[in-house]
């Protein structure tokens, strides 16, 4: 069981597929950013993450 | 951008042990109740995580007790978020190299050598270099992520 990323949002998870976008995930990301309060954070709004998590920095 | 009352802190962690750091650090400061709105693990910055908070940062707080965690840079600089959008949309290397860059191998059996950048693969994203050190210049192929890029454009 590896450790994924979404291409498209970049949500980290062990899942072949993003449970919120359904497309496939890669495993060759880096960067870690983890939103704990999208609603208050300036990085979420900067990169349009509304839901709490752990997302890549970069996703290939 | 509307003004924002949040700052960016930076702590220091032991290197290799940032985004365990991240992971620790968000759910203790989440359990406590802490006012933290998010935790960046850039690649290219080792021994640190950077944190996102509207209130200054108590190292006493046993929220911050985290194993690895070493401690918080003071100083009048603080961290622009100009600086940190840098890190949130890192832009692949390959898309910044040129034939006749100049670059730092940063992995691989030739780390630390400096080379000259030959050719470019896009769709591999792979160049092919030539040590600038070497008696006999070999063509060398690395994934654009083992270089650094020194020097952008060609003379
Ligand atoms: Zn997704």
């Amino acid at each position: 069981m590896s450790i994924k990323a979404c291409t498209k949002c970049n949500l980290i998870t062990t899942e072949e597929r993003c449970p919120v976008c359904d497309i496939p995930t890669s495993t060759n990301w880096s960067g870690l950013l983890i939103i704990i309060d999208p609603e208050r954070s300036d990085i979420a709004r900067e990169l349009n993450i509304n839901i709490p998590g752990e997302y890549a920095l970069r996703v290939r | 951008m509307e003004d924002s009352i949040n700052s960016i802190y930076a702590l220091k962690t032991s290197v290799g042990q940032e985004k365990n750091v991240a992971r620790m650090l968000a759910r203790k400061v989440k359990d406590s109740g802490i006012e933290v709105n998010a935790v960046l693990v850039p690649e290219s910055l080792k021994g640190y995580v950077l944190v996102e908070s509207s209130s200054k940062i108590d190292m006493q707080n046993p929220a911050f007790k985290v194993p690895h965690l070493r401690g918080i840079v003071e100083g009048k600089n603080a961290i622009t978020f100009e600086e940190v959008k840098r890190f949130l949309k890192p832009e692949p290397i390959i898309a910044s190299i040129q034939k006749g860059s100049i670059v730092e191998l940063v992995s691989g059996p030739f780390k630390g050598e400096k080379a000259k950048v030959v050719r470019i693969d896009e769709s591999r994203e792979e160049v092919v270099l030539e040590l600038i050190e070497a008696a006999v210049p070999i063509p060398v192929t690395v994934k654009a992520d083992q270089i650094r890029i020194i020097q952008k454009e060609a003379d």
